[in-house]
């Protein structure tokens, strides 16, 4: 299976100005049957490929299951890839050496949505932060412990929190931690896995504030992961949709959201709930829900919702199309 | 909490603002769970139990007064007959060395004395009959020297032998049938008169038997009464003298009713009574002081007596009468182990078959008990961490081999299993100290396998929690991984799991010492104690022999599965509801 | 004890373990004593049959207190919450996580976890058309029947809400006959198409033998619905009934309540974080902060004139689309524990616009207009004096 991907791929040609350039990435997880050879596959991000400009931020959204948050951990190598290739810096993730990738981990991070599950309970705050400064020795001794306060402060905590627990923690202060640990090892690149959904409104907001103001603090790229996308508009510079799988619309934020082109993208957005009594959207309701990545539908994968669906779309899978100004989509409608 | 307040009015507000964490005290992780714990009432019993135990068996086995393999013994007194009186009614043939007076003869003479003849034949030899008195006759064989026919007053004579009839034989002949006397001596030779119709014979008369009424015993062991003792005895009590002489020995005498006693140079020599007393016991010697004092109190008619012998003991004996018979029983202490003494206040709940103290043992027992109980869960659970630590971290084949491995150790029959290995122990006669952590060994290498199981599920599920891919994504070392951030995380199960398995094997150990092939004598275990209850007599009999054992048993295990429960729903509440 | 000292000097606020059980004794004290009360038999009708202030509500909250008797003090989940559910209209409950709306809404259905969470004072009156009755004292065997028959619930899981074991039809039945008794087999099979039908479930007679887990969120929380409503209830309480959900199956959702309300006249509340759901479904609006209502009034009042800082706040915080801004607006801190709190205004320390007054007890309920009440000082000249 992924030989076949191979070969059909064309080689990536690293842009200087891209921190990370990904090409064909294909996620499958077998599904396995009793024998334990796999009968099929749940085929999780299939054939994705975009681009991030360095010091920018990709917001990526989708619904539940559409393979944003496995796209996200494929990139980081934190689940082995099916196919494609991913290019961080101009270096291929996937064929970097043991040695190389753990230098490449300090540069690429993580946040994820769960603030509670993503702290390790029995591990001071202080710790959790410093570990992994530690384990690569990015600061000298004498100066951990104040560059360690100074992460702290930046994202909003007290040096006193140190010698705490998770569990002293709330919600938005564990996101905080989340975040420190992830800028203490001064890394390039953040991937930011949902990391408001959990939250309450007005802590949102803080997190969001303090992403971006640590954006600009230390040039930092995002690959912004959500499925609110009020939140992605306010916080992107790029905008991807997914949809079981596969990108269907890539763009700058406010061409895809002035003009949306994909239909899904188009009734994602009118099912946004606007806080305005008097505003009454015409509201494109999608029938349906998302059919089962292991089985998707032949052709366009979003035929069987689309309300514009042709018959070409139910045989042939639409290419990408380029409308200009890198507003790429991917539907049989603009051909 | 000083520091607080600093960073408070630091920040502007002179009081907590409403928000700041500090505001609200909470409980710490450790207190919740040890309120969640303390306020489970099942495993509060569960608790004290177990701090009884072990008060009980290591405190308790301190102060206990008496040892472990300490065996008690105790003094059995029992009846027993001791010896046979009986008052002699009976004659008592003395036979004179050399001769012979058969039992037909002596049922002869019995008739004769009955008919009151001087005379008696018996199978073709006759016997002459010479009457001392009542009791006492001699029984003479003799040569007829001359027989004597009375005729109208006139003797005449005519001699058998001749010779023998000398003037003087005459004389004394006459006069002794002037006196009515049936024997007579002449010249130092005793003749015996014996009349046989009007014929009577003068016989040289040779005394072969006594027979008498009197029974004689030796003062000692040593003593035996020689036939002309008893010849000058009989003489001399019938002549009611006070000493008398035989064999060249002067002997004095102390007469008493039944019969008399024989000093010979101031010591008892010999006892002469009517009453014959006899050991019951063949080796058995009876000495004269116990003879007499044993017919001294059937003389004052008392039931019983006490007898001092020469070392000094002093024994009660009781008198049985039975018709004319008595019989002396005596009181015989003997040493036994003490075995199912009934609890008292020296053993509080008794002794078991080998006469130790029940309690003590019982203490001792839970040492053993509880500390194969804690090393097997501790190999256990060292085995349990680091197989199913390493298959749950590292999945894949390694995952599959270590769980296959932990599904064949659960596929092991593990009783038939502990029992062929504890007959092979029993093979080798291994120590019983070493045979104990043998068993725990044992129990640990063929425990472990759920343990793993169960170590394996945990970091399966923590592997997948995002604080594990978080270290990953930081690009923290693999060792880290599993010591910092996963195995903490099993230790609140792990502590459950293990609490648990503490019961199940006390349970196991117990049932191995049951069967006897566990914990061995002389060590004591719960498991071997309850052993005894095998035999129904003593299931039925001596209750405490295993009913505590037992209870203890099943406290024991039911406090570590109470504590267990509250463990588990302590540290992770929403399994209750 | 010398344990939990020396974490104390490190900083850490844990409460001693003396203190704890004194905590823990009082809580005994005080929910043994409510409980007592709770679990007479034969309580008289009396106690709990009351009458309406407005007979056009359903539901009436008259300074509801729910407490949680926990172990580090209580918790005033609800403090003195008063709101009225008109009939036939929808009032949305919005406020942050701990704010007690979804207390509220369990004090409504008497589902709070006792014997910890007790509604200790108040009265909620609810109107089944024919009698009132308070809810906070009717006894468990009473409200039985008033859940599931009156009043309904839809929860925010939908996936763990139905029983996995059971088939769809089997489960709908269930409610179905519970409260009708009267209907046989084939009423209420026919019944539960019916309603099947009526959430939009196309495929009815298909789903009536399906298990819950081949159905994906959506139909599950229609089937949540389809239950909820299967006895035409006066009141459908729905806790969060679309977060779980994704945008287009929450608008789905949304559609078919607002339909389904429509239809059978019954009365909505709904509970919810995101004010985008509640502009587009509610009729009314309660924010609430710390247990407390801290304004109310219809969507039109509460969105275009908002007036207490925290619903201003909140408003503000929460980016929306096609209204770009370069910096959200954040309230600062976080939602207080609502454990001791000290008698001035909650928001105080997040607030931004203070006033001279806030320094004060904690502000009385101000009415704006007929329908428009916030606490809060700053309106305190802008009130309409009521007239006593």
């Amino acid at each position: 299976m992924s030989k076949e991907t191979e070969k059909i791929q064309e080689p990536l040609i690293h842009k200087d100005e891209n921190i990370l350039e990904v090409s064909h990435l294909k996620k499958y997880f077998p599904i396995k049957n009793a024998l334990g050879s796999a009968k099929g596959y749940v085929k999780a991000v299939d054939d994705v490929s975009f681009n991030i400009k360095r010091g920018t931020t990709m917001g990526l959204v989708g619904e539940s299951g559409c393979g944003k948050s496995t796209t996200g951990r494929t990139i980081l190598r934190l689940i082995e890839k099916t196919g494609g290739q991913v290019l961080f810096n101009g270096k291929d993730v996937n064929k970097v050496s043991k040695k190389e990738m753990r230098d490449l981990r300090t540069k690429m991070q993580i946040i994820f949505q769960d603030p509670y599950s993503s702290l390790s309970p029995r591990l001071p705050i202080g710790e959790i932060i410093g570990e992994a400064v530690k384990e690569h020795n990015l600061v000298p001794k004498n100066e951990y412990d104040a560059y360690i306060t100074r992460i702290m402060n930046s994202c909003g905590l007290q040096e006193y929190h140190k010698d705490r627990y998770p569990h002293e923690f709330s919600g938005g202060q564990r996101q905080r931690i989340c975040i420190a640990r992830a800028i203490a090892l001064n890394p390039e690149f953040i991937v930011c896995d949902e990391p408001v959904s959990a939250l309450d409104v007005s802590i949102q907001a803080q997190v969001i504030n303090l992403l971006k103001d640590l954006q600009k603090e230390y040039n930092l790229t995002y690959l912004f992961i959500s499925h609110d996308l009020s939140v992605v508009e306010h916080i992107s510079d790029t905008v991807g949709v997914m949809y079981l799988g596969g990108l269907v619309e890539t763009g700058a934020t406010e061409d895809i959201f002035q003009n949306p082109l994909h239909p899904y993208t188009k009734a994602l957005f009118s099912a946004i709930p606007i806080p305005d009594p008097d505003v009454k959207l015409k509201r494109i309701i999608l029938e349906g829900s998302i059919p089962s990545p292991a089985n998707p539908p032949s052709g366009c994968k979003f035929h069987t919702r689309c309300s514009e669906c042709m018959e070409i779309c139910k045989k042939q899978a639409p290419q990408s199309k380029d409308m200009g100004n890198g507003h790429v989509v991917r539907c049989h409608l603009y051909d | 909490m000083s520091e607080e307040k600093n960073l408070n009015t630091k920040t502007g507000g002179a009081s907590t603002s409403l928000d700041d964490e500090q505001r609200v005290k909470v409980l710490s992780p450790g207190m919740m769970v040890a309120k969640r714990f303390f306020r489970n009432r099942l495993a509060m019993v569960g608790l004290v139990i177990i701090v009884c135990m072990f008060l009980f068996s290591f405190v308790g086995g301190m102060i206990a007064p008496y040892g472990e393999k300490q065996v008690f013994r105790t003094t059995e007194t029992a009846i027993k007959d001791y010896a046979g009186v009986a008052e002699n009614k009976d004659w008592q043939y003395s036979v004179a060395d050399g001769k012979e007076f058969p039992a037909a003869a002596q049922a002869q003479m019995i008739l004769a004395v009955n008919n009151g003849e001087t005379s008696f034949t018996a199978k073709d030899v006759s016997y002459g009959l010479l009457k001392k008195n009542d009791d006492l006759y001699y029984i003479v064989q003799g040569e007829q020297i001359a027989t004597v026919t009375n005729v109208r007053g006139n003797a005449n004579y005519k001699e058998v032998v001749a010779g023998a009839l000398t003037d003087s034989v005459k004389a004394a002949y006459e006069a002794a049938v002037a006196a009515n006397q049936s024997e007579f001596d002449a010249d130092g030779v005793h003749y015996s008169i014996t009349q046989q119709g009007r014929i009577t014979s003068i016989n040289i008369a040779e005394n072969i038997a006594i027979a008498s009424k009197y029974v004689f015993s030796g003062a000692t062991k040593e003593v035996e009464v020689s036939f002309d003792f008893k010849c000058a005895a009989l003489d001399a009590m019938e002549a009611e003298a006070s000493s008398m002489e035989a064999d060249g020995v002067t002997y004095t005498i102390e007469e008493n009713e039944e019969g008399a006693l024989f000093y010979k140079d101031g010591e008892e020599y010999a006892l002469v009574s009517t009453y014959n007393i006899s050991a019951i016991n063949d080796g058995v010697f009876l000495t004269l002081e116990f003879r007499n004092a044993a017919l001294k109190a059937i003389d004052e008619g008392a039931e019983t007596f006490t007898f001092t012998d020469e070392s000094g003991e002093e024994t009660e004996y009781v008198l049985k009468r039975k018709n004319e018979q008595y019989t002396v029983r005596s009181y015989v202490e003997t040493q036994v182990n003490d075995t199912y003494a009934k609890p008292s206040k020296a053993h509080l709940l008794g002794t078991d078959g080998h006469g130790m103290d029940m309690l003590t043992r019982l203490m001792f027992g839970g040492r053993i008990s509880l500390l194969v109980g804690f090393v097997t869960v501790i190999i256990e659970v060292l085995i349990g961490i680091i197989m199913g630590g390493i298959a749950g971290y590292f999945g894949g084949w390694v995952d599959t081999l270590i769980m296959r491995i932990v599904d064949i150790f659960y596929c092991i029959p593990a009783m038939p299993l502990y029992i062929i290995l504890g007959a092979i122990m029993d093979f080798w006669k291994i120590d019983p100290q070493f045979r104990i952590f043998v068993l725990c060994a044992m129990l640990g290498l063929l425990g472990w396998a759920s343990v793993a199981r169960m170590v394996r599920g945990q970091i399966l599920s923590l592997r997948e929690q995002e604080f594990m891919t978080a270290a990953e994504a930081l690009g923290i070392s693999t060792h880290r991984r599993i010591f910092i951030h996963l195995i903490p995380n099993v230790i609140p199960q792990l502590i459950v799991i293990a609490t648990m398995g503490l019961g199940d094997t006390i349970l196991t150990e117990a049932t191995l010492s049951y069967l006897g092939l566990g914990v061995k004598f002389p060590y004591a275990s719960w498991g071997n104690i309850i052993n005894a209850v095998n035999d129904s007599y003593v299931m039925t009999n001596f209750w405490f022999v295993w009913i505590p054992a037992g209870l203890l048993i099943l406290l024991t295990v039911l406090g570590f599965n109470f504590i267990g429960d509250g463990l588990r729903d302590a540290f992770d509440p929403k399994m209750k509801r | 004890m010398g344990l939990f000292e020396s974490k104390n000097k490190k900083g850490a606020n844990y409460i001693s373990a003396k203190e704890s059980r004194r905590i823990s004794k009082e809580n005994r004290r005080i929910t043994a004593e409510i409980e007592k009360k709770r679990n007479r038999k034969n309580i008289p009708r009396e106690e709990y049959i009351t009458k309406m202030k407005d007979p056009k509500n359903v539901v009436e909250f008259d300074n509801v207190h729910t407490y949680f008797f926990t172990d580090i003090g209580t918790v005033k989940a609800v403090d003195g919450v008063s709101f009225e559910v008109p009939e036939g209209k929808t009032v949305g409950i919005v406020g942050e996580s701990g704010c007690g709306k979804s207390v509220t809404s369990l004090s409504m259905m008497q589902l709070v976890q006792r014997p910890t969470g007790q509604t200790v004072e108040g009265e909620i009156r609810f109107n089944t058309g024919t009698e009132v009755y308070n809810v906070v004292n009717t006894p468990a065997a009473e409200m039985q029947k008033l859940r599931g028959n009156q009043m309904a619930m839809i929860f925010q899981e939908p996936m763990t809400s139905l029983n996995p074991v059971f088939r769809i039809g089997a489960q709908v039945d269930e409610v179905i006959s519970l409260h009708n008794s009267h209907m046989t087999k084939e009423e209420v099979k026919a019944r539960t198409i019916e309603m099947l039908e009526l959430v939009g479930i196309a495929n009815s007679e298909g789903v009536y033998s399906m298990y819950p887990h081949e159905l994906s969120g959506g139909m599950r929380q229609r089937i949540m619905i389809a239950m909820g409503l299967a006895c035409n209830p006066k009141l459908i309480v729905a806790d969060e009934p679309t977060t779980a959900l994704d945008v287009t199956i929450q608008a789905q959702i949304l559609d078919l309540l607002r339909e389904l309300k429509d239809k059978i006249n019954s009365s909505i509340m709904l509970i919810t974080h995101d004010l985008g759901v509640i502009a587009e479904m509610a009729d009314y609006v309660v924010v609430m902060y710390a247990g407390r209502v801290v304004e109310k009034g219809t969507a039109q009042e509460i969105f275009k004139d908002p007036r207490h800082p925290y619903t201003i706040g909140l408003m503000n915080s929460k980016p929306v689309v096609g209204k770009k801004v370069d910096k959200l607006y954040s309230i600062p801190g976080k939602v207080p524990n609502p454990i001791d709190m000290p008698n001035y205004c909650y928001f105080k320390d997040r607030c931004e616009m203070c006033v001279e007054g806030c320094n004060g007890s904690y502000p009385e309920e101000l009415k704006i207009s007929d329908t428009h009440y916030v606490s809060c000082y700053r309106h305190v000249n802008d009130a309409v004096k009521e007239e006593n």
